[in-house]
């Protein structure tokens, strides 16, 4: 299944290379044209039958969140910084895997016997060490250097209604991005189909796409934060696993362009597909980018809600999946998409 | 003539991403006053005035047509609305005051299941226990009326008090007045000069990262509202006073006047004997920012005009130093000297 072969690749921020390979062989023979840029985005091109100078850009992330090795203590244990958003609270006990060569280790923190007061505060950063089990500075530095990807041992699991695994933000978008691709009719205008690096850090990679290719408009497919936990007032969840994927009007740095919001509503109306309003504002995504790079291009955002995003095990469900993709092919094939730009 | 311009512009609702409806206004205002106008692909209204000259400079101003507002989040059970803000808006702010989804007005209010919440939440307003009445029923009757993603403002109107202009949106329909008014009277000149309606500044100018992409301007001069030094117990190391004329900007948080910008600005005004004041702004940005860093950069400045309760309904600024900063932006751009 392409969806659990996606997220069990590790590829945090910077480090999208094994991602990239494995989405380049996949989808050898269904584009027209592959390219990969200099800061290691790859883009898919379906070519249309009457472009007209007419394309879109559909994007996804391949980047996840993950963790960096910054020294060494001692007694060989490692510390670390967060790449990207990391809450440190849902990483003791974690397990981990660190470097080229994947060497198993565990987040360690302070035993609940120990704690007292700081039972309540989050674990700081500079008390987080990731354990390999060298015993000592000089063993673990032949193994492991500064700058060492760690990644979430999370193998990807099929409950019965939800997928439990890592890095659904956004290898689901990645993997629904492949499924367009793979399933479209043709159309008229070109479809760019980008893989894009770095979104986690600060929406880095994505304006490198624009330097090759200037697309009529762009959907971004992300993965989004559900909320729907007891500790947050109903009122305030963002999204609510199963009831479809969750559509953006606003996010950090961006009010999604108003016209390609009306066409996402009116395809998932028109295909009856269930679908929702994002609660909440919060959080950016590479539209936020695109609308600022070179002359600007436009966007629309559709999510895959996810609990637990962020963290080393996320659930996101089935048919908020599925639904998500149905939309996501509805939208790449309609030419009102495109046409909106013009009135 | 400028009065009638700025109440009829802060009249109308047009927040982040959704300037469409101020846009129009603006292009019926400038009808016959221009050669031509565009919009770009993410939304700002371009218009232009080509220079005589056999090789013209090409010389930028920016309003920002955007204005801070809401954002419909949830509808609750009972048709109580749930909203985010769009920009910079204070929660404190609108306590009490009355916001507008498309014709229907709402109460914004704050939960509080006892006294004690109540004060607790007054001293620490957030978006997570306010809540906008617009009078509905039920949940059915407020969907029929508005939709979660539907954008709002403030209900506020526009008074003249002495010589004071107040309403909602002087940021930065002030610019808008502003340009518009320098195209209204500007003669054949040297220079072509651009005026961009530019779109969702208050996000994170997003419109003028892009807007001068295609165009190229010789330099970009933002026009836009800044802080005030003149009421009681407010902004002591800065000294920003409205009625004493435009600011000239040297530095915000987000960019540094370009030097050049900055003396054209300063010799035009003591040529002309205009009132000026120079500004540096401990706090904030303009879309100067965004024009210095489009493509190879462009030469980049700010005019503002002095604002009290800047991003509340009720903003205040000097009718002289607007008329001032018309003044001042109509002798620029007709030079050809620098």
């Amino acid at each position: 299944m392409d969806l659990q072969a996606l997220c069990e690749i590790n590829g945090a921020s910077g480090n999208e290379e094994k991602v990239r390979e494995w989405i380049q062989n996949r989808v050898q023979g269904m584009a027209d044209h592959l390219t990969q840029d200099p800061v290691g985005n790859l883009v898919a091109t379906k070519r249309g039958k009457n472009p007209a100078g007419k394309s879109l850009l559909v994007m996804a992330h391949m980047d996840e969140v993950g963790l960096m090795v910054t020294g060494y203590e001692e007694d060989g244990r490692l510390s670390v910084m967060p790449v990207g958003g990391v809450d440190p609270r849902v990483l003791p006990g974690k397990k981990v895997v660190v470097g080229k060569d994947a060497l198993p280790g565990v987040i360690g923190y302070k035993a609940i016997h120990l704690q007292r007061e700081d039972f309540s505060t989050p674990p700081k950063w500079e008390n987080i060490r990731v354990e390999m089990g060298f015993g000592k500075k000089e063993d673990c530095k032949k193994k492991v250097k500064i700058g060492d990807y760690v990644h979430f041992y999370s193998p990807f699991e099929e409950l019965p209604r939800r997928f439990l695994g890592k890095a659904f933000d956004d290898r689901g978008g990645c993997a629904l991005l492949i499924h367009a691709l793979e399933k479209m009719s043709p159309v008229d205008y070109d479809v760019h189909f980008a893989f894009v690096v770095q979104e986690e850090i600060g929406l880095r990679g994505s304006g490198a796409v624009l330097k090759q290719f200037r697309p009529t408009c762009a959907l971004i497919v992300e993965g989004t934060t559900a909320g729907d936990n007891p500790e947050l007032e109903k009122a305030r969840w963002s999204t609510i696993l199963d009831q479809g994927p969750a559509i953006s009007y606003l996010q950090g740095g961006y009010a999604l362009d108003t016209r390609l919001l009306d066409v996402i509503l009116g395809t998932a109306r028109e295909h009856a597909i269930p679908f929702q309003m994002k609660g909440r504002t919060v959080g950016g995504t590479d539209a936020s980018r695109l609308a600022r790079t070179y002359s600007g291009i436009p966007g629309g955002g559709i999510n895959i809600p996810s609990r637990y995003i962020h963290s080393p095990a996320s659930v996101i469900s089935k048919k908020d999946y599925e639904n998500t993709g149905k939309l996501l092919l509805a939208l790449v094939q309609n030419k009102k998409y495109l046409d909106v730009m013009e009135g | 003539m400028l009065k009638e311009t700025l109440q009829r512009l802060t009249a109308i609702s047009a927040p982040s991403g959704r300037e469409k409806p101020v846009q129009q206004a603006i292009l019926q205002e400038l009808e016959g006053v221009i050669d031509g106008h565009r919009l770009d692909p993410v939304g700002n209204l371009v218009v232009w005035k080509e220079g005589k000259g056999t090789h013209p400079k090409k010389i930028l101003l920016d309003g920002h047509s955007d204005e801070i507002g809401l954002v419909i989040t949830r509808i609750d059970e009972k048709g109580f609305l749930r909203v985010d803000p769009v920009g910079g808006v204070n929660p404190l702010t609108l306590l009490g005051t009355m916001v507008r989804f498309g014709d229907y007005p709402g109460v914004v209010a704050f939960e509080g299941e006892t006294s004690e919440e109540l004060s607790k939440n007054f001293k620490h307003p957030s978006y997570d226990i306010l809540f906008v009445d617009i009078g509905a029923t039920s949940k059915e009757d407020a969907e029929n009326k508005v939709q979660v993603g539907q954008f709002g403002t403030y209900v506020s109107s526009f008074w003249e008090m002495g010589p004071m202009w107040v309403s909602k949106s002087q940021d930065d329909r002030v610019a808008c007045a502003i340009i518009i008014e320098v195209f209204r009277g500007l003669k054949a000149c040297e220079n072509t000069v651009y005026g961009v309606f530019s779109v969702q500044e208050e996000v994170g100018l997003v419109g003028s990262s892009v807007a001068a992409f295609d165009i190229h301007p010789d330099i970009a001069i933002a026009i836009d509202v800044t802080a005030n030094s003149d009421t009681p117990k407010t902004f002591k190391r800065m000294d920003l006073q409205l009625g004493k004329g435009p600011t000239i900007k040297i530095k915000d948080r987000a960019s540094i006047s370009d030097a050049k910008i900055v003396d054209l600005l300063e010799s035009t005004a003591k040529q002309n004997q205009i009132p000026f004041q120079f500004e540096v702004l401990l706090f904030g940005g303009t879309n100067a920012a965004g024009y210095q860093v489009t493509g190879p950069g462009i030469p980049s400045g700010t005019l503002s005009i002095p604002c009290r309760y800047v991003h509340s309904p009720h903003e205040m600024v000097h009718q002289s130093d607007v008329e001032n900063a018309i003044r001042l932006l109509s002798k620029v751009v007709a030079r050809s000297d620098w």
